[in-house]
């Protein structure tokens, strides 16, 4: 129970228009787009300024009070529940572009700009912010850079932290800090910008973010491919970065994905292919047509079939039924998890035989697609929460997949993040070693562990 | 709170489970709502008010009140419907959920009675119309050709509404001239033209030209002697019940007309309220196709002028919410086809702020989004905005205005029929 006098103080600093405390709001800030289970704050506030979530921050430390920071509440891994109540920070209304510099390709902004809205800009403005995860029309660029989250340019353009220059946060006693800056180059003191990335909140309320941007490619070749045999569709993905191609996007859908993507929307896809791949390469226009050479030869050789969006619209249907691909899936059952485990590329096929094995021996649905460059798998498990034995063998499932990709070499978490849902595989991925540095780092800089406190086994 | 009443509003709302469930957070409405865009507040977007029934449903929350508000802050645009990922009917559970909540939720009394007299009783409505029209044109304050603020005279009764441009409000309805069956000369074919509270007491010179120009194209047109409400906005003030009274009304009237087989309509929420829902909420069919006036101007009777009609100055379009996407390209290719004009499209695509009862209830939230409208149409200059929702005209007309850009919005048939048709005549 935290003392009136405290709530009034919080209501001062945002005043009240920016402040929640009655069950109905904060019930609206217990959940977030996870199934973990909901748990309810305290209290919700919403700042405009640094110094406002300075002064946030000071007030938690000094009644010892968790603090959340919260976005748009749409990470997959319940970073944001307030599992031990405390107070959220609402950063939403810290959504303004400050700056897009044309010249030094950066661009500064608050935490709450909208990752799409952002590249949106960007590109008006004659530059490219390539990070794109699923969720960018609602994600906001500080959740992106708390979760570090990725997309479907991680082979080529790499995902959020490559793009992260530097930030202004608060530490828990109120300290501004200011984390790189907006040059390329950069040596002073820790690389505090790279223990910002993926920190989940737990090291600092960002407020002001800095960003990488880069030349737009002048242009671009998409193109569909489809396989009878998913062993064949793996051989292209490593064949093709072997050959030193590195495509902007190539994606991987499996044919259960096909089929329901079809059913679901009438896209006109290959509904018999084992698997297909959506693939694009771009850059200057020479290099494009050099590199789809090469894509065409190694289709070839492994069986894949292509066809080449030849217009601006094909092109945009065929990433269309990419886009669809977990809507789609979704309308099939209640319950929707969504994993996002990786595993080094060249291991794809192994991976997806050892999910096939999963799948039947624990009885579920599950569709498969992903980032087929980079790794990243998402196995999609199709379900309904209210079936508890169904849930049971679905916990096991995910238990069973991330062991496998483990042994792969890979991880539990390529761009979803550890939160809540993943804190045990994280101890078995990285050892106890690895938490306890965490957790040394952790208590230097937030001795009471009130940042965001009992995620990532922290 | 009557508890006993509590505890049947939460066995009620269990039953809309299988609905909620469909809901995986996911958030995406967030990105589309426009008063989420606005507030940036998880209580105003769909999957928060999701939230907040399941939470009542599982007795996690008791102020069923405070719920009721929170869902009733919404435009029912229907954004969040179309766009989610997970098909949640979010309309329906919004429109159900308020409805069971009703039971310990009272409406308020100025609402009912604006339901009771006005919506449910049309023809009063347009037997008093004559006596807006004095009193709008006695005690208010007039702008521009037919348009007025109602200022202080009625601002007891309308609150922040008294700021509002109103449309002056013709001496007869548009049912006191057309209602019945009226022939056209060369006769090709019967429709029912349903007009709507909007057209048929205040717009009254849309349905004019639309009658006007049905007919000039042989089209002989049936208009309702009385224009029962659609039932929308008692569905948005959560009286299910009395919604389904008028649609029940609606469908006997179109079930009463045998050799007409096409409703048109010039409401898109009319519609949206007469459409689907309304086959749901009563077991009835409509055995009739339903039709934008637009849609089958362009589609059925393929109207498309030999000279088309020069605008001044360049234009652009707004498309309503109900107006749904499919129909939205036939609307912009009937301005193309009909119009010498410097059309842009607005980069402003979402919803006017209107609402209907929304505007009543909230009608500062109405002008900060209807404001949005009008400043990307003063920056880019646009001197012609056409829409196809006599709601969303009166409210760009107002916004607009409020914006201190001097145009009106106004109906693509409307147009046709003013510059071309009803001059030929004369």
């Amino acid at each position: 129970m935290i003392a009136k006098s405290v709530l009034n103080s919080f209501k001062a600093i945002v005043g009240d228009n920016d402040y929640w405390d009655q069950p109905s709001d904060l019930v609206l800030y217990s959940f977030d787009s996870s199934v973990e289970d909901p748990v309810l704050p305290d209290l919700v506030v919403r700042p405009e300024t640094t110094e406002e979530v300075a002064a946030i921050c000071r007030l938690c430390s000094e009644h010892d009070i968790p603090l959340i920071t919260r976005g748009s509440g749409t990470n997959l891994a319940g970073s944001t529940i307030p599992v031990a109540g405390g107070c959220i920070i609402l950063m939403t209304r810290m959504n303004r572009i400050l700056e897009i510099n044309t010249d030094d390709m950066y661009a500064v902004v608050q935490p709450g700009v909208i990752t799409a809205e952002f590249a949106e800009a960007v590109q008006q403005a004659g530059l490219f912010y390539p990070p794109d995860p699923g969720s960018q029309k609602m994600s906001t660029i500080g959740g992106n850079i708390a979760e570090n989250a990725g997309g479907l340019r991680g082979l080529k353009y790499g995902v959020t932290k490559d793009y992260v220059m530097g930030a202004t946060f608060c530490d828990m006693a109120g300290n501004i800090v200011k984390a790189g800056g907006k040059t390329v180059k950069l040596c002073t003191g820790f690389n505090l910008t790279g223990l910002l990335s993926q920190s989940e909140g737990q090291l600092g309320v960002i407020t002001e973010c800095i960003l990488k941007l880069v030349p737009p490619s002048k242009a671009h070749k998409a193109m569909l491919v489809s396989f009878d045999d998913m062993i064949d569709a793996g051989n292209t993905v490593s064949g093709i970065i072997r050959s030193h191609v590195l495509p902007a996007t190539m994606e991987l859908m499996d044919n259960f994905t096909i089929r329901t993507v079809h059913e679901a929307t009438g896209a006109d896809m290959p509904i018999d292919a084992t698997a297909l791949l959506l693939l694009e390469v771009d850059g200057h226009p020479a290099v494009v047509e050099e590199e789809y050479a090469i894509v065409q030869r190694i289709c070839a050789e492994n069986n894949g079939k292509i066809t080449v969006a030849e217009t601006a619209a094909e092109r945009e249907s065929l990433w269309e039924g990419r886009r669809k691909a977990l809507s789609s899936l979704a309308r099939l059952r209640p319950t929707l998890v969504l994993e996002d485990v990786t595993v080094p590329r060249t291991k794809i096929p192994d991976f997806l035989k050892a999910l096939d094995e999963i799948k039947t021996r624990h009885d579920l649905v599950i569709g498969t697609f992903g980032h087929a460059g980079d790794g990243n798998l998402h196995p999609t498990i199709l379900c309904d929460k209210r079936d508890e034995a169904e849930m049971e063998r679905v916990h096991a499932a995910v238990a069973d997949m991330f062991a496998a990709a483990l042994e792969m070499g890979g991880t539990c978490s390529g761009e979803h993040g550890i939160g809540l849902a993943k804190q045990s595989f994280m101890v078995d991925e990285v050892g106890q070693g690895t938490i306890n540095y965490m957790k040394s780092i952790k208590a230097g800089v937030d001795p009471k562990n009130l940042l965001n406190p009992h995620k990532q086994a922290l | 709170m009557n508890q006993n009443n509590l505890s049947q509003c939460i066995a009620d709302l269990k039953a809309l489970e299988e609905m909620l469930i469909q809901c995986s957070r996911c958030g995406t409405c967030q990105s589309v709502c426009p008063l989420y865009k606005k507030d940036l507040n998880e209580s105003t977007v769909a999957r928060g008010k999701i939230f907040l029934i399941e939470a009542l449903a599982q007795g996690k929350l008791e102020r069923a009140d405070e719920i009721y508000e929170y869902l009733d802050y919404c435009i029912l645009c229907g954004r969040c419907k179309t766009n989610c990922p997970s098909g949640v009917a979010t309309d329906e559970i919004f429109l159900k959920s308020k409805a069971i909540i009703r039971q310990v939720k009272k409406l308020p009394l100025w609402q009912k009675t604006i339901l009771k007299t006005a919506m449910g009783n049309p023809q009063l409505l347009a037997a008093l119309s004559p006596l807006f029209h004095i009193g709008l044109r006695l005690g208010n304050k007039k702008i521009d050709d037919g348009i007025f603020k109602a200022g202080a005279l009625l601002s007891p009764m309308l609150g922040d509404m008294a700021d509002r441009h109103i449309a002056d409000m013709p001496s007869k309805a548009l049912t006191k001239l057309y209602g019945g069956f009226n022939q056209a000369k060369d006769e090709k074919q019967r429709v029912i033209f349903y007009p709507g509270c909007a057209t048929t007491l205040i717009y009254v010179h849309w349905g004019i030209a639309m009658i006007e120009t049905l007919l000039h194209y042989g089209v002989s047109v049936y208009v309702p002697e009385t224009n029962n409400c659609c039932g929308i906005p008692s569905a948005t003030m959560g009286e299910l019940e009395l919604y389904r009274e008028q649609v029940g009304k609606n469908f006997d009237y179109f079930d009463s007309i045998e050799d007409a087989d096409t409703i048109l309509m010039c409401c898109p929420t009319c519609e949206y309220g007469l459409g689907s829902l309304a086959e749901k909420e009563t077991g009835r069919q409509k055995n009739k196709r339903v039709m934008d006036i637009v849609v089958f101007m362009a589609e059925v009777l393929n109207v498309q002028l030999e000279h088309k009609i020069e605008l001044t100055g360049s234009s652009s379009l707004h498309v309503p919410c109900h107006y749904n996407g499919a129909k939205a390209p036939i609307l912009q290719k009937f301005i193309a086809n009909n119009f010498i004009t410097d059309f842009k499209p607005l980069k402003n695509q979402s919803c006017c702020g209107f609402g209907g009862t929304f505007s009543l209830k909230n009608y500062p939230h109405t002008r900060e989004l209807g404001k949005k409208k009008a400043t990307e149409i003063k920056e880019r200059g646009f001197s012609q905005l056409f829409t196809a929702c006599p709601g969303c005209a009166m409210n760009l007309t107002d916004a607009n205005l409020t914006a201190g850009n001097y145009l009106k919005a106004t109906h693509p048939v409307v147009e046709i029929y003013e510059k071309r048709i009803k001059p030929q005549r004369n």
